[in-house]
């Protein structure tokens, strides 16, 4: 019978294997202790048998079956004919008539940026477009210092921060600004436009929450972006909107495990030149346990008594906000961007901001630059009182404007001009931007230049209302502040002068 | 010893003063003295700077040749020269990449596991018994800790072991020699103080290829220059109103330089990258990348939107079958066709000293139709003849990349980074990149420094320096690599890459390396895991045109020591040419170093 000649094959291989098995030495110990632990056991070794399987079938399965679920099996020619159809779109869209007209009006500087400058053009304007709002540009002990920086320690630092890239005059400067705005330590970057947006992902992860302000600006959002917590927007400068969110995302993660929460904001928006209301936010964030990522990019050196930032200027601690991001390259005239808080927080930026621990340390002359400005800032405040000055005398003008306003703080020396919106029902004013570039032309071709707030749509999570910026300094007198004033306002009259009204 | 090397060094110095061969000027073969003491040639007025000749020497006191040779070597035989030479339209051929002895790579995965441990264990009784040093790990008074202890544990309980071979501080200028600022730690590395003193190192560590990192000289006269008539800052971004005539006049020589219409640059080279991306492509689009890649081609790419895959490192093979895979399919789920791909390379891939195989990129390009885009932040200036990069090394017309992009970072002394291409293409990213439209732009003394530096490449200014520059730099890099393969080191990338990691494995070697040759007085740069994998740590050199063959040999040496004390020569010698066999002993790798460095491999 086959069945049994089959027993009987199996018998005599299995005796076969067993008498070579016991020829190897100590397979008696191995024999004797599996005999011994599966007596009387079948349940244990079937479990042990489904194991084994399920290893061999683990080891053995395809890697990345599970990420090819809908994959296509096609043939090389079939492949072959799809590469050859396939067209793609051109790599960048060339632009159109207006978007060139664009480009080419970007103002070009012949030499320094001061406060009156020479175009390419020829012509000579005042400069309210440029963040030297305190005049620091050209200033000579700044000057000097950056030469002496340049002659000791070369242009750049040649290397990431991580990898002797850190100068002493980097240490130096970081002391400075944590001296500056009385916060125990800070971190500089290479960049003010990519420090946030290192700052935010070091420490917000996946799962994490943020509460932002709907205005902030790009980098902030990019920060955000990159950082992949969860974001919930609140409307622009709305403090009872601000709880409202506080409390649905209370609500919304009781009990689940706890997560860092941060608010983040701008101080002085770079986007409306509005100042956020710090101790109504400071008193959210302890109410619901958040901590609080303050943007002062625009404010540093701009808002405030000594320049000190919006903690200045409601005249809290600095240590009260748990982040403080600040550019050096505004009314400091240098470069790079910087991060203030506590010990902890900047140390481990150190290892964790993408921005500083992959990116060449800034030029030791910049940190220079910005030490010294800071130190002219605590010096002279007068020139604080001067620039208030200025704004105030510019403002008194073009708030008296028929068809455009100004959402911007009535102290801050960045001012935004807004088309009224009355204006924009009772005239035709199909592209708000070509509008305000035209009065931007105007204004330069009478010797003033300003700028339209520029952006790029694509990349801006909500719309951007299209103004006007302008930035005051105290490199004009205030009668030159007056009179570019005058000048603007002449300019949107004459503009609109040639806009049709719409009949209703 | 070290001190007698800064002798040395001097002495040669001297030497060549004497003899009219300044340090960093017209020292090479072709100008030969026709121009003594007296005739200093008049200021080329090239642009808007006016350039100094930079080699000025002439009137100089021995302790000012001495500070300008501490930052650029003399060369010390015109021998030591090299042009690199790419066959034209050859495909790059891969280095071999050798295996360590199976035993090391077990300790190292052992070393691993007890740093491991060690570190659970202390964080599991650290949070209870010692809460105040662990107060930012544990959740208090309704705040969820401020980092959490799985994504810090790296940080905390393996590279802060070695925090002192990071971030050691510096002063004065990192060219040839890097002075240190020592410091001494009391508590294992949490906190540092400073001594006072300095220690002088010879620099292997900064990205400073061409030597024209340099406080003195036409790059340090074309800042200050700068400086007086520009300030620090053009205050306001590039679109608004940031623009001057500097920017364009040096993006336009950038431009001119790299072989492409229009270029346009960023005051961060990190960010020029981030910033990149976003503009180019977006959802609905495929970014290809290397695995290699850098973090901010990462950074990028992940803001852009666009789908992102990766390809094993120069791995051509798998490169186009990703590429057919992922033309053929589509897009995930509909299966849509994409609408474009970009894909990403760098051109010399800092972490490996491997360069792109450009070649069979372009090649395939045709086929395939993709864009592509090469990071040239550490290739540019440093690689080929004339120190344009790869397209340059390769004999590729520039033209068939269509962006080339690059930081000033590294060759040039300055800051920044650039994008190339044609001028259409740059216009519309006028509008669309937010580094261009946010971001502060670069400072107007960085510009005078590209300026000169780009110009003296050129050989616009002080003839012949530019070309010693780079010949120097491929000759170093040649002579190093060489000499440490014959060691019996292991060395990854290609021979004529600036960029040599010498593989350690161990996470203990790497801060013994760095301690010991700190001890030497030689400043390197350790790295692992994450900007390497896991069981690769090493040390990399970058070298630099402002060493000489004595700094070199100084290095070998050093090397040559350490590496018994820590047990390093274990290649296999598969990676060497002509069939020699590794662990030569360190005075027959210098004495037939020179003329083995500069021959061709068979």
């Amino acid at each position: 019978m086959a069945f049994h000649d089959t027993l009987v094959y199996i018998n005599s291989t299995v005796e076969s294997i067993s008498a070579q098995f016991i020829r190897i030495p100590g397979s008696a110990i191995v024999l004797r202790y599996v005999r011994s632990s599966y007596q009387n056991d079948p349940m244990r070794s079937f479990l042990e048998l489904c194991l084994f399987l399920f290893a061999v079938r683990y080891f053995l399965a395809s890697k990345y079956s599970f990420a090819k679920k809908d994959f296509i099996k096609l043939s090389t020619k079939e492949v072959d004919d799809l590469v050859h159809e396939w067209t793609p779109e051109p790599l960048v869209a060339p632009l159109d008539e207006v978007d060139q007209a664009e480009v080419d009006k970007i103002p070009v500087i012949i030499g320094i940026s001061g406060p009156k400058v020479k175009l390419s053009t020829g012509k000579s304007v005042m400069n309210l477009a440029s963040f030297n709002m305190l005049n620091l540009l050209g200033n000579e002990q700044i000057r000097e210092r950056a030469i002496k920086t340049v002659r000791e320690n070369g242009v750049g630092a040649c290397g990431p921060s991580g990898f002797y890239g850190t100068q002493e005059v980097h240490i130096q400067t970081e002391k400075d600004i944590s001296n500056f705005l009385r916060v125990p330590a800070s971190i500089i970057y290479a960049q003010a436009f990519n420090t946030i947006s290192s700052t935010i992902p070091a420490f917000a992860k996946r799962g994490d929450i943020i509460v932002a302000d709907s205005a902030i600006g790009v980098a902030i959002q990019k920060g955000i972006l990159i950082s992949r917590s969860t974001i919930r927007w609140f409307q622009h400068n709305d403090m009872d909107d601000l709880e409202r969110v506080l409390q649905q995302v209370h609500n919304d993660f009781k009990g689940q495990p706890l997560t860092r929460r941060f608010i983040v904001t701008e101080g002085l928006f770079e986007n409306g030149g509005d100042i956020a209301d710090l101790p109504k936010i400071l008193e959210l964030k302890y109410k619901y346990k958040y901590r609080l990522i303050l943007d002062e990019s625009c404010s540093i050196g701009v808002v405030g008594k000594t320049g000190r930032g919006l903690t200045e200027y409601y005249n809290i601690p600095a240590t009260e906000v748990d982040m403080i991001v600040g550019s050096l390259a505004t009314t400091m005239c240098a470069g790079g961007g910087f991060c203030a808080g506590s010990e902890y927080v900047v140390q481990h930026q150190r290892i964790s901001g993408n921005g500083y621990v992959f990116s060449a340390a800034l030029p030791g002359y910049l940190a220079a630059t910005a030490s010294e400005a800071m130190s002219i800032m605590q010096s002279s405040p007068e020139i604080f009182t001067q620039l208030l000055a200025n704004t105030r005398a510019f403002r008194a003008i073009v708030d008296k404007m028929n068809y455009m306003y100004s959402p911007s703080d009535p102290d801050s020396p960045l001012i935004h001009l807004q088309l009224n919106p009355e204006v924009l029902e009772s005239r035709k004013i199909d592209d708000e931007d070509k509008f305000l570039q035209d009065v931007v032309d105007e204004c330069i071709a009478n010797g003033v230049l300003i700028s339209r707030n520029k952006v790029v749509p694509s990349q801006e999570v909500f719309p951007v209302e299209s103004t006007l910026k302008i930035m005051i300094t105290t490199g004009l007198t205030k009668r030159e502040t007056e009179k570019a004033a005058a000048v603007v306002k002449a300019a949107v009259s004459k503009v609109m002068s040639k806009v049709p009204k719409i009949k209703h | 010893m070290p001190s007698n090397q800064t002798k040395l060094a001097s002495l040669f110095a001297q030497a060549q003063a004497q003899i009219q061969l300044p340090s960093s000027g017209s020292a090479t073969m072709n100008s030969t003295s026709s121009s003594p003491v007296a005739a200093e040639p008049p200021a080329p007025s090239l642009g808007i700077i006016n350039y100094t000749s930079g080699a000025s020497t002439n009137n100089l006191s021995p302790e000012e040749i001495k500070k300008r040779s501490m930052q650029f070597a003399p060369i010390s035989h015109q021998s030591h020269r090299y042009i690199p030479h790419h066959p034209k339209g050859q495909p790059l051929s891969d280095p071999v990449e050798e295996e360590p002895p199976l035993f090391f790579l077990l300790t190292t995965y052992i070393s691993y596991l007890i740093l491991i441990i060690f570190g659970h264990v202390r964080d599991f009784f650290g949070k209870r018994f010692k809460k105040e040093k662990y107060f930012h790990l544990v959740q208090q008074n309704g705040y969820a800790p401020l980092t959490s202890d799985f994504d810090s544990f790296y940080v905390r309980r393996l590279k802060a072991r070695l925090d002192d071979c990071f971030a050691r501080p510096t002063i004065g200028v990192p060219g040839r020699y890097v002075t240190l600022l020592d410091r001494v730690t009391k508590d294992h590395c949490q906190t540092f103080s400073f001594t006072g003193t300095t220690t002088d190192c010879l620099n292997l560590s900064s990205y400073n290829y061409l030597g024209f990192a340099q406080s003195e000289g036409q790059c340090a006269d074309a800042a200050e220059e700068v400086i007086r008539r520009y300030g620090t800052s053009s205050c306001s971004p590039r679109s608004v109103a940031g623009t001057t005539d500097l920017h364009i006049e040096t993006e336009d020589l950038v431009a001119r330089f790299v072989g492409k219409e229009a270029a346009m640059m960023f005051s961060m080279g990190y960010a020029t990258n981030a910033a990149a991306f976003p503009s180019l492509v977006s959802k609905g689009c495929l970014i290809i990348s290397d695995e290699l890649n850098h973090a901010s081609i990462r950074f990028g790419a992940r803001l852009s939107g666009a789908v992102i895959k990766t390809f094993k490192h120069n791995d051509m093979t798998d490169f186009e079958r990703l590429l057919r895979e992922e033309i053929s399919q589509g897009q995930p789920r509909t299966h849509r066709p994409w609408k474009k791909i970009l894909v990403v390379v760098e051109g010399l891939f800092s972490m490996e000293g491997t360069m792109c195989n450009l070649p069979v990129l372009v090649a395939l390009k045709k086929k395939y139709k993709y864009y592509l885009f090469v990071d040239e932040a550490h290739s540019i200036g440093a690689i080929g003849p004339n120190g344009r990069g790869v397209c340059d090394y390769f004999g590729i017309d520039p033209g068939e990349v269509d962006i080339l992009m690059g930081t000033l970072t590294k060759s040039f002394g300055a800051t920044g980074g650039y994008l190339a291409a044609d001028k259409a293409i740059i216009d519309a990213l006028k509008l669309a990149n937010i580094g261009y439209v946010y971001a502060e732009p670069m400072s107007p003394p960085v510009l005078g420094q590209i300026e000169a530096a780009l110009r003296t490449i050129i050989g616009e200014i002080v003839p012949g320096e530019g070309e010693e520059r780079l010949q120097r730099l491929s000759f170093n890099a040649r002579y190093l690599r060489l000499g440490l393969k014959r060691l019996g080191f292991i060395t990854y990338g290609h021979d004529d890459s600036p960029i040599i990691p010498l593989m350690l494995y161990a996470p203990a070697k790497m801060p013994a390396f760095s301690r010991e040759m700190l001890k030497r007085k030689i400043a390197v740069v350790v790295v692992s895991y994450p900007a390497t994998p896991l069981l690769t740590a090493r040390v990399r050199f970058c070298v630099s045109a402002s060493l000489n063959k004595d700094d070199l040999d100084t290095i070998l040496r050093a090397c040559d020591e350490i590496g018994d004390l820590l047990m390093l020569k274990f290649s296999s010698g598969t990676g060497m040419e002509h069939g020699e066999k590794p662990r030569w002993k360190v005075e027959d790798v210098i004495r037939k170093g020179v003329m083995d460095a500069k021959r061709d491999v068979l």
